[in-house]
């Protein structure tokens, strides 16, 4: 560890670090493009000027590593007129039409220029122009327009070193330097959205996304990617009730400062809400209903099913997809309280997902990987519901070996199976099938009782992911009227039976967890007042904080110092 | 003035360097032996096992000539070569010698002339350097529009190998030393020296960030010393004749040795000229015949486009060697003297060598890529009748926020020199030009290439 003085405060910075990050560490904000914590510093937008005591010339404080003792000086007059300069240059050529980009809002260039720059320009040069490279798709999801790069080249730095696919080059030179795809290559790696990320302006937008919403009005909740076993910590990105995007959250443990492109655009996904009413069958024809009567109509069939022919005729289906919180109540529920000896859950393996993090624990090669297509199998597992095997009533209900009085399904979509024809044949033979639903899949048509649910981004509760790691996810929007979250579901069911409170909050679940589930003994939830979101902090997570900027930062620019080699 | 030819050299000098000029087939191997060429290295070959001849004794001899680098910067050679880490301290990483043979300096065109006409010289001149060294591979990265020093350096390398002075076990000796001849591909800042190594290493030539100095951290993560042409065949004379007899030549103790000048522009005889360090400006105009047409000099490059620009009045008693030319304020850099008669215009000559700046600059930097082009658009807006009272004041504002610690090379150091100096020295041509002015209220035309292009996208209804 190294002690630096940065404008007369002095910190201490890991040994790998350097100037720039002794300057954010202590609070310093010294503007920047090309510097991101895990790419290599290359020193080349020359915006994050410092001086340096004993250094005659100016520095680039990213390409400076710290030593015992320095004395930084970020904010002398040199290193501000240094800083205004680079300024400069950068919007000589830039567009400055802020209002038809839509970087705007979160644009680098735009913020250091409203922080920094000079107020008028000096130039009367025609700015520089690239026809036949403006507002041009260079991959499946990447829109490229090189009028606005500033050719910082993390987007090249990141294709070439952390997806190690290197689709993206400089081509020509100098004043024409254009940052564009290898020749014959287009940007379609695993990850290639995270370019967009990356880049500090709008020269890189994803096509999802471009032109759908100025950032500023976009409201985010912490959460988590459901997309496989990886749990990425996303932002969900919304307004108005309505799902624009997702983000990745930097988390240093997990998935860094990434996502895959499968996970993030799942996100529109959530905006789907084909049931908004609860919906039972009655003599063969669908109606919808109020909650009172689907919760009867199970409540009825299941005490039914119990009296006849025992609670060993009836098959719960939980799911990976579902919290641990709503797992545990479910399982508290029909095994606990009712004694039903099947709840049980399926998992499918999907396409094997890839997060680059070496340092993260339980990486194979640098990567964190994710086979199956469910973020939470490893929480049902903890709480209580069993994972379907060979000679689980699950998979003798679908080889027709068993048919239950009733099948009470938590998810709808809970893996492939529930949209096999076969299956849902076999199921329908139940005496009775309530589902949980947000869209519909060939098990609802079947369905006796179809109760309808929000979707991810409204809800909140706890996942495991597949390095046993507990990860929070919070509440984006409110459910349309009358759409309930599987939670609340299963505490007004589980009323009927006289088991849970209705006014039970995630948070009072999680309590409950921790005294059962061994796995939760020692987590930790922070309390709502943190910047409004609920989080749990696993034992060793310490970086679920993103919204409470200062303290993070600092933490993540710490990590990011320690984790480089040289 | 005279139109007879002279020598190349002043009268009374004994040429060191192009010594073999002229002569039949000098660049091939029996000649050079025929000549006395080899003779240290074979002495060295000789003497290694003795231990009569030692890495450390090379170094010495060739710190104490005083000869400083020949390609732009004159730093200290032998001190140059004690940087590298001794071979406890290097964890088995082999030493690379690199000759930097990316003439590409307007005005300058010496290393192209020693390649040409005595191409052993430089190769006998870094093995004795990759034997101060140990170096077991050396490379010569050459610029990628001398096709024929390529093919040329290539053939005396092959001779080499056939002779036996290069190889493994050389002649019994215990050495290894493999040469290889690298072409670039034609980009200035390829010569400088960590572009240089990252072409090399088949990258994009883009200068490193110092530290770690190639010394430490060179091609291939392996300390790395990087030579001139000039100045590595200078080594062979150097261990040829010894230090003393190399420091007679010289004005002065730190400036030493035999030195090529390549002066070109308005002189009666441009080329390359050999005569000792320090060697007055007016004695080599006199050896080039004077100013072409007997006109009056009215501006001096005195070491290749990046260096600044000398009047008339501060090269009458210019020495010209690195010292001497730094104490006018400019350097000596390559050598490359380029001389402009009084008829010359001084804003398109400054225009000129932006232009050559912003087409080379590599575009890393942001003040060098986004600064040399905004200089060169004003200049040639100047030239072309359409100044304002602002612009020059504004130019040198501009070059001052593009030097000095700036940018990660001294590219743009180079390329600010021109205009800071032109400006500066003959500002009157440039407010002339501003006096001149059609509009100074200038009305910036869209460029048609880009408004027919929007145009096409409206029509295909794809503008977004």
């Amino acid at each position: 560890m190294a002690k630096v003085t940065v404008d007369g405060r002095e910190v201490v910075v890991p040994d790998n670090g350097n100037v720039l990050e002794a300057c954010r560490i202590a609070g310093v904000d010294v503007p920047h493009f090309c510097y991101h914590p895990r790419l290599s510093i290359v020193g080349q937008c020359r915006m994050c000027m410092v001086e340096i005591e004993g250094m005659p010339k100016i520095q680039a404080s990213c390409t400076v590593p710290v030593r015992d003792g320095m004395v930084v000086s970020a904010s002398s007059e040199k290193a501000l007129a240094a800083r205004n300069a680079t300024m400069e240059f950068l919007l000589i050529n830039h567009p400055l039409d802020c209002p038809i980009c839509d970087q705007a809002g979160e644009c680098k260039l735009q913020d250091n220029a409203f922080a920094a720059g000079l107020p008028v320009s000096r130039t009367s040069e025609p700015r520089r122009q690239y026809p036949g490279y403006d507002r041009t798709g260079i991959g499946p999801h990447v829109i490229a327009d090189m009028t606005r790069c500033i050719q910082c080249t993390r987007c090249i730095r990141f294709c070439a070193e952390i997806a190690g696919t290197g689709e993206l080059t400089f081509i020509e030179r100098g004043g024409h330097t254009i940052v564009w795809t290898h020749e014959g290559k287009v940007l379609d790696n695993e990850w290639s959205a995270c370019t967009a990320d990356v880049c500090p302006v709008g020269a890189l937008t994803t096509k999802d996304f471009r032109f759908r919403k100025r950032v500023w009005w976009l409201d985010k909740a912490r959460s988590v990617c459901t997309g496989c076993e990886i749990g990425c910590n996303i932002s969900i990105e919304h307004r108005d009730r309505q799902v624009f995007r997702f983000l990745p959250r930097p988390n240093p443990d997990v998935n860094d400062y990434w996502m895959c492109d499968y996970g993030r655009f799942r996100a529109e996904e959530l905006n789907a809400q084909d049931f908004t009413r609860p919906v039972v069958k009655d003599g063969g024809s669908t109606k919808e209903t109020n909650w009172g009567d689907a919760l009867e109509r199970i409540q009825k069939a299941v005490d039914e099913a119990i009296k006849a022919k025992g609670a060993a005729s009836i098959l719960v289906i939980g799911s990976a997809n579902l919290s641990t919180e709503e797992n545990y109540l479910l399982n508290s529920l029909f095994r606990t309280r009712l004694g039903v000896p099947n709840v049980e859950f399926v998992v499918d393996n999907g396409a094997l997902r890839r997060i680059k993090n070496p340092k993260a624990e339980g990486n194979q090669e640098g990567w964190l990987k994710g086979l199956e297509s469910a973020p939470n199998s490893r929480g049902a597992v903890a709480a209580g519901v069993t994972r379907a095997l060979s000679d689980s009533a699950l998979e003798k209900l679908s080889s027709g070996k068993f048919t239950p009085a009733v099948l009470y399904v938590a998810d709808a979509a809970f893996a492939k199976k529930a949209s096999d024809p076969a299956f849902v044949q076999a199921a329908r033979k139940a005496g009775f099938v309530a589902v949980h639903a947000r869209t519909k899949n060939a098990l609802t048509e079947v369905a006796d009782v179809v109760l309808p649910v929000a979707s991810l981004s409204g809800k909140e509760g706890t996942f495991v992911n597949s390095q046993r790691r507990i990860q929070a996810f919070s509440i984006a929007i409110v459910p349309p009227p009358v759409v309930r979250t599987d939670m609340e579901v299963l505490l007004h069911l589980g009323k009927r039976w006289g088991v849970f409170d209705t006014r039970w909050t995630a948070g009072d679940v999680f309590e409950l967890l921790k005294k059962e589930i061994p796995l939760y003994a020692d987590a930790e939830r922070e309390s709502r007042a943190v910047a409004g979101y609920p989080a749990v902090i696993s034992p060793a997570s310490a970086y679920d904080s993103i919204f409470s900027p200062e303290e993070a930062e600092a933490k993540l620019i710490a990590a990011a110092a320690e984790g480089r080699n040289g | 003035m005279s139109q007879k030819k002279s020598g190349f050299h002043p009268a009374g000098y004994e040429p060191v360097l192009l010594a073999r000029l002229g002569k039949p087939n000098s660049r091939h191997i029996d000649g050079y032996v025929a000549d006395g060429g080899y003779s240290s290295w074979k002495k060295i070959l000789s003497g290694v096992k003795t231990g009569e001849w030692t890495p450390v004794k090379v170094t010495d001899l060739v710190k104490a000539s005083g000869l400083r680098g020949r390609g732009g910067a004159g730093f200290p050679t032998g001190l140059k070569w004690t940087f590298v880490p001794p071979k406890e301290k290097r964890g088995g990483k082999p030493v690379y010698l690199l000759c930097n043979c990316d003439e590409s300096e307007p005005g300058t065109f010496k290393d192209r002339l020693l390649i040409e006409t005595d191409p052993h010289q430089l190769l006998e001149g870094m093995m004795l350097a990759s034997f101060a060294l140990d170096v077991k591979h050396a490379y010569i990265y050459i610029r990628g529009e001398m096709v024929h020093g390529a093919e040329y350096l290539n053939e005396a390398v092959s001779e080499a190998y056939a002779k036996g002075f290069l190889g493994t076990d050389i002649q019994g000796s215990g050495l290894t030393l493999d040469i290889t001849v690298h072409r670039g591909a034609g980009a200035y800042i390829c010569g400088e020296e960590t572009a240089l190594i990252e072409s090399l290493e088949g990258k994009r030539g883009h200068p490193r960030i110092k530290p770690p100095f190639p010394a430490v951290s060179g091609v291939w993560s392996s300390p790395t010393v990087v030579n001139n042409v000039e100045t590595l065949a200078c080594v062979k004379h150097i261990l040829d004749r010894g230090p003393d007899w190399f420091k007679t030549l010289g004005r002065n103790e730190k400036n030493t040795g035999p030195k090529l000048y390549c002066i070109s522009g308005h002189v009666e005889r441009p080329g390359v000229y050999e005569g000792p360090m320090g060697l007055p400006f007016l004695e080599l105009l006199a050896l080039a015949g004077g100013v072409r047409g007997g006109k009056k000099i009215k501006a001096v490059i005195p070491g290749g486009a990046s260096a600044p620009m000398l009047t008339a009045e501060e090269v009458q008693s210019l020495p010209l060697d690195f010292d001497g030319v730094a104490a006018a304020k400019s350097m000596l850099g390559s050598a490359a003297i380029m001389v402009m008669d009084e008829n010359t215009d001084m804003v398109k000559a400054v225009t000129n060598i932006s232009k050559f700046f912003a087409h080379e600059s590599c575009g890393q930097c942001t003040p060098c890529r986004e600064g040399t082009p905004w200089l060169n658009k004003m200049l040639k807006r100047i030239v072309a009748g359409q100044g304002k009272r602002q612009d020059l004041d504004l130019m040198l504002q501009i070059a001052n926020q593009m030097g000095n610690g700036m940018t990660i090379c001294v590219f743009a150091d180079a390329a600010i020199a021109p205009v800071l100096s032109g400006v500066t020295k003959f500002r009157s041509e440039f407010e002339a030009y501003i006096a001149k002015s059609a509009a100074l209220d200038y009305q910036l035309p869209a460029p048609a290439a880009v408004t027919d292009k929007v145009a096409a996208r409206v029509a295909e209804g794809i503008h977004s």
